[in-house]
């Protein structure tokens, strides 16, 4: 029992990580972003260049990675998604698909298919009541929790996250009242790819470092938002500990096996009963 | 004098050559066609070893007069790209024989296209006995398959309850057991079969599970293990995560140690790919740098320094699989696939790995002075030792840092 | 005949000279090409089918694998486990395509957006999951293996796909032009207009998902026929997204564009083996080039040019003529 709820914690944790700012994206710019898994794959990559080529420390390493990853997400929303914005939908779907699909490939030239290792920050694992955990697990459930608050304060009370639910909220509205909303999407995307990264920085020790890494996080991130409800934060948040605690529930009580059909399973079943999700305001039909 | 006559020889040589060349279609190159995984080191391990004797042979001069040549087709690890491979060597290259194969559902698939193709088919990674049965069910259709390499996963499992019985139970005493596969075909067979021979032979096994090759995350299965009080974890991995799983499994510092079939450990640099976390992981192998026959050393130290690195198994049976093709083709005279398997059916080969025969299935025969399993356990700094069987070990079998006691 | 009404000399032409070009393809090109051709085509039908439902109701399905992969495994349950003949499984791939794109596509067809797209996306993932984790029946990761051919001959197998696949395409491209497919249509363009007019919007919609999962299934069990495997790899998101960005780049709702831009896709991956690595590489990065610079596709847009070329010049021939 004690050992569900500290796994599935864990677990919960890095999932809103990853949905938060899948869903932050789509919530103010509409984008479903396809490439979201590239950001995660591209943090842990980072990670393991700096640290492994270049013997950066750890740390440092880290902070390098997040910003550059939210460069380069503000880098593909300036020049690859904004110029195709006037298109239907599914022009930008699949410009974002392209851009996973291009990083996986230089990852793939570059560094090979073989798994590769980032070192933990923190080497030593704790117990629990009998529940064996790794530090880096704690670590990476600690950090998701501070960046979620993080993002709850600076949504709550700066300008910018003002101006940010401002266009989530009602973008024509907005740009009346002279909030620049191109930008506003440039920063999103940013902040998004920014906490892609970390999540990906963070759970590298202890997950395949591979090209293809990015795509089940996606899928994980698709499940949870539209559990939640798209574009909803804490509609993520709420989706993440569902499918984070039905999973681990169902690995330790049945079989990890069935654990990987909850996921899908769910969103199937929310799309059919609720489409709106557990959360969401928009109407799904 | 050396320096004089040398241009002289090559001139001629050249002259010979180019006069040659028109007199007869038999002269150009025999060519072998390579399918296999190339984005792995499985895969590349393979094709370096098939370089390594077909460069061997060609400097001797070539076989039956032609030299050999390597075309190559990426199958990935995917059934299409697989079918694909084969058709592109059989149907656009022509090529003489196929070499290679390195996932059985792959290699599966492909069955019925080599067959279409009437070219022999020599497997070097594929573990699968379903590949091999063909050969018994439709010798008309399916006598193109032999298997050089690794033995069939049904004498995997067999040597494992040798491992079982012997290493764990007899030497070190160990009464309960779990066991843990990924959902393959070969895997399937093989973990009832471990379950019910461990019980028989007085084990307890209180868990025995499979697991989706995707899983990312092992948490769950490592406490299950751990409160079930097994003693050891016996592993059949081969697609999954082995890089997550051992570093899941010790980060977790889980107090049960971890050995079996992994096919990713078996990679010479695994040890470092994982930071170090596998240690004390057994893994089945079938060459190491250990004097199995008087070919080994010598092979090994010949393909670590060509490439600068340690070979995978599948270079072994790679490269053997160029020689027991090249002794049939020789004895044969010819490279039409009637004549020539019928010869391959009679190799007796001394390689690397042991002695190579086939059996009536075309499946490459086991057991002490054949091609046989060793088991090898990683040690402190990556070093491996062989811990099981008795004849060959070469060093004792430790306990997970976190167990040792002292 | 009033369906054909939209199509000119010109198209009729065109497509004669695409089939006649297909046709002499086992003449010029080794075993191999003919397999390569094989499997094109069988993207052509699945990319066509797609098509004719999301290109037309605007509806993205991003889980065409799902039909593919019912059609192929039915395909080879009926061969492999009850030992039929591999004709039966065309129409028992067609059918069960049908069952399930109506258990899908009921409940989640009312659906807009993004919604539709991910419910069917997690349909074919849940299919995927499921044909491993009961892996006594389906074979798991490694599938069924060992279905016997329905021809022999590789070359017959070819021309019997080229005729499906005209087929599909006669077939779906009537529908599309017949007043049925005007209502598709207009679904695309305002969906609530229609059920003001007193269209029942939702029967037009799950037929049109029927119609495309038949072909979908029908293509699967070609497909298996060709591979003589069928594997979990059929109901891969990757799968149905290859399908989506084929009918993209050959222009979505045309259908034809869809079967131009399988078979350039698939050309264009075999073309570039010569990158052997960087291949998939520049395969993405044309790709992205084409989604930026010609967001409308290139076949069906370069086709309707060409046709106004082509019926430009022949007016002004006849003008001549007459005068």
């Amino acid at each position: 029992m004690l050992d569900i709820i500290i796994y599935g914690a864990v677990i919960s944790a890095v999932y809103a990580l990853l949905a938060v700012g899948f869903t932050l994206i789509f919530g103010v710019a509409r984008i479903l972003n396809l490439a979201h898994g590239a950001f995660y794959a591209l943090g842990a990559y980072c990670v393991y260049t700096l640290t492994a080529n270049l013997h950066v420390p750890l740390v440092i390493a880290a902070v390098i990675a997040v910003l550059l990853v939210a460069l380069f997400g503000i880098a593909m929303e300036r020049v690859l998604v904004r110029p195709l914005r006037r298109l239907p939908p599914l022009a930008v779907l699949m410009m974002t698909l392209a851009v996973g699909l291009m990083v996986e490939q230089i990852l793939l030239l570059i560094f090979g298919s073989e798994a590769r290792n980032v070192p933990s920050l923190v080497e030593s694992s704790f117990n629990f009541g009998g529940v064996l955990l790794s530090g880096q697990r704690l670590l990476a459930f600690f950090c998701s929790v501070a960046i979620l608050g993080g993002l709850w304060l600076f949504m709550q009370h700066t300008r910018l996250g003002a101006a940010i639910l401002a266009v989530s909220q009602d973008p024509e509205g907005a740009r009346y009242m002279g909030i620049p909303s191109d930008r506003i999407f440039s920063i999103v995307m940013g902040l998004s790819a920014a906490i892609a990264a970390a999540a990906g920085v963070l759970v590298a020790p202890f997950q395949s470092v591979i090209p293809g890494m990015g795509l089940l996080p996606l899928v994980k991130a698709f499940a949870i938002v539209i559990v939640g409800g798209l574009g909803s934060i804490p509609g993520s948040i709420v989706g993440a500990l569902l499918l984070g605690y039905t999973e681990t529930i169902v690995a330790f009580k049945a079989s990890i096996e069935w654990s990987q059909i909850v996921s899908v399973a769910a969103v199937l079943i929310v799309l059919i009963i609720r489409p709106a999700g557990f959360f969401g305001k928009r109407a799904a039909f | 004098m050396l320096k004089t006559i040398a241009p002289v020889v090559a001139g001629s040589a050249l002259i010979a050559a180019a006069l040659a060349v028109p007199a007869r279609a038999e002269d150009k190159p025999i060519l072998l066609g390579i399918n296999t995984a190339l984005q792995l080191q499985v895969g590349r391990d393979t094709l370096d070893g098939v370089r390594m004797a077909v460069e061997e042979i060609n400097a001797k001069g070539g076989l039956i007069g032609r030299k050999l040549e390597v075309v190559t087709a990426d199958e990935g690890e995917s059934p299409k790209e697989g079918v694909a491979a084969v058709n592109k060597l059989t149907g656009d290259n022509n090529v003489n024989v196929l070499i290679g194969g390195y996932d059985s559902g792959v290699t599966l698939a492909e069955l019925p296209h080599i067959s279409r193709a009437q070219t022999i088919f020599l497997g070097t990674g594929s573990a699968s006995p379903a590949i091999q049965q063909k050969v018994k069910d439709d010798y008309a259709n399916y006598k193109y398959l032999f298997r050089v390499n690794p033995i069939n996963s049904a004498k995997q499992a067999a040597s494992l309850m040798d491992f079982i019985k012997g290493k764990l139970k007899g030497d070190l005493g160990y009464s309960k057991i779990s066991i843990l596969g990924e959902n393959a075909k070969w895997v399937q067979d093989m973990v009832p079969y471990l379950k019910r021979n461990a019980t028989e032979a007085g084990l307890e096994v209180p868990f025995a599970e499979f697991f989706d090759p995707q899983t990312a995350d092992f948490s769950p299965i490592f406490a299950k293990v751990k409160d079930s009080g097994s003693q050891y974890l016996l592993i059949i991995l081969s697609h999954a995560a082995s890089d997550v799983f051992v570093k899941q499994w010790y980060d977790a510092k889980v107090p049960v140690p971890i050995g079996g079939i992994d096919v990713k450990s078996q990679d010479a640099d695994f040890f470092k790919r994982v930071g170090g976390k596998a240690i004390s992981e057994v893994t089945t192998n079938f060459v190491l740098r250990q004097p199995i026959t008087e070919k080994s050393i010598p092979w090994w130290d010949a393909f670590v320094k060509k490439y600068n690195r340690a070979p995978v198994y599948s270079a072994a049976g790679a490269y053997d699989a160029v020689y027991v093709y090249a002794d049939a083709v020789t004895r044969a005279k010819t490279t039409d696939a009637d004549p020539v398997i019928k010869e391959l059916e009679k190799t007796d080969y001394v390689s690397p790995r042991g002695r190579v025969k086939f059996d009536a299935l075309h499946e490459v025969q086991d057991g002490p002075g054949n091609v046989n399993v060793i088991y090898v356990q990683w040690q402190n700094d990556g070093d491996r030792a062989v811990v099981w069987p008795k004849e060959v070990a070469s060093g004792k079998m430790i306990d997970p840092p976190w167990m040792m006691k002292n | 005949m009033l369906a054909w009404g939209s199509l000119t000399k010109t198209d009729v032409i065109g497509a004669i000279v695409v089939i006649a070009l297909l046709s002499v393809v086992p003449f010029v090109g080794s075993r191999y090409i003919v397999g390569i051709m094989t499997v094109a085509l069988c993207y052509a039908i699945w990319a066509s089918s797609w098509d004719f439902m999301s290109g037309l109701t605007g509806r993205e399905n991003f889980g065409h694998s799902l039909f593919i992969g019912t059609g192929a495994y039915t395909a080879g349950f009926l061969n492999v486990s009850f030992g039929l003949s591999p004709w039966w499984g065309f129409p028992a791939a067609a059918i069960i395509a049908v069952l399930f794109s109506l258990i899908i596509g009921i409940p989640t067809l009312r659906l807009r957006g993004p919604y539709f797209a991910l419910a069917m996306l997690s349909g074919a993932v849940v299919m995927q999951k499921l044909s491993i984790i009961f892996s006594e029946t389906t074979g798991g990761q490694d599938g069924l293996n060992g279905l016997s051919p329905m021809l022999r001959s590789q070359v017959s197998a070819y021309y019997f796909t080229l005729v499906a696949l005209v087929v599909t395409v006669i077939v779906l491209k009537f529908i599309a032009l017949s007043p049925w497919g005007t209502i598709l249509r207009a679904i695309r363009g305002d969906e609530a207009t229609c059920q003001a007019a007193g269209i029942n919007v939702n029967f037009y919609k799950i037929s049109a998902l029927m119609i495309s999962a038949a072909f979908a299934g029908f293509g699967g069990a070609l497909y298996a026929n060709y591979q003589l495997q069928v594997g979990p790899d059929l109901f891969d998101v990757a799968l149905s997204i290859n399908i989506i960005i084929m009918v993209y780049v050959g222009g979505m709702g045309s259908i034809y564009g869809a079967v131009g831009g399988a078979l350039l896709l698939i050309g264009l991956t075999e073309g570039l083996r010569s990158f052997s690595e960087y291949r998939l590489w520049v395969y993405t990065l044309i790709l992205i080039l084409i989604l930026f610079f010609i967001p409308n596709g290139v076949i069906a847009p370069a086709w309707v040019r060409v046709r106004e070329w082509i019926i430009g010049r022949s007016a002004a021939f006849t003008r001549r003529a007459s005068a």
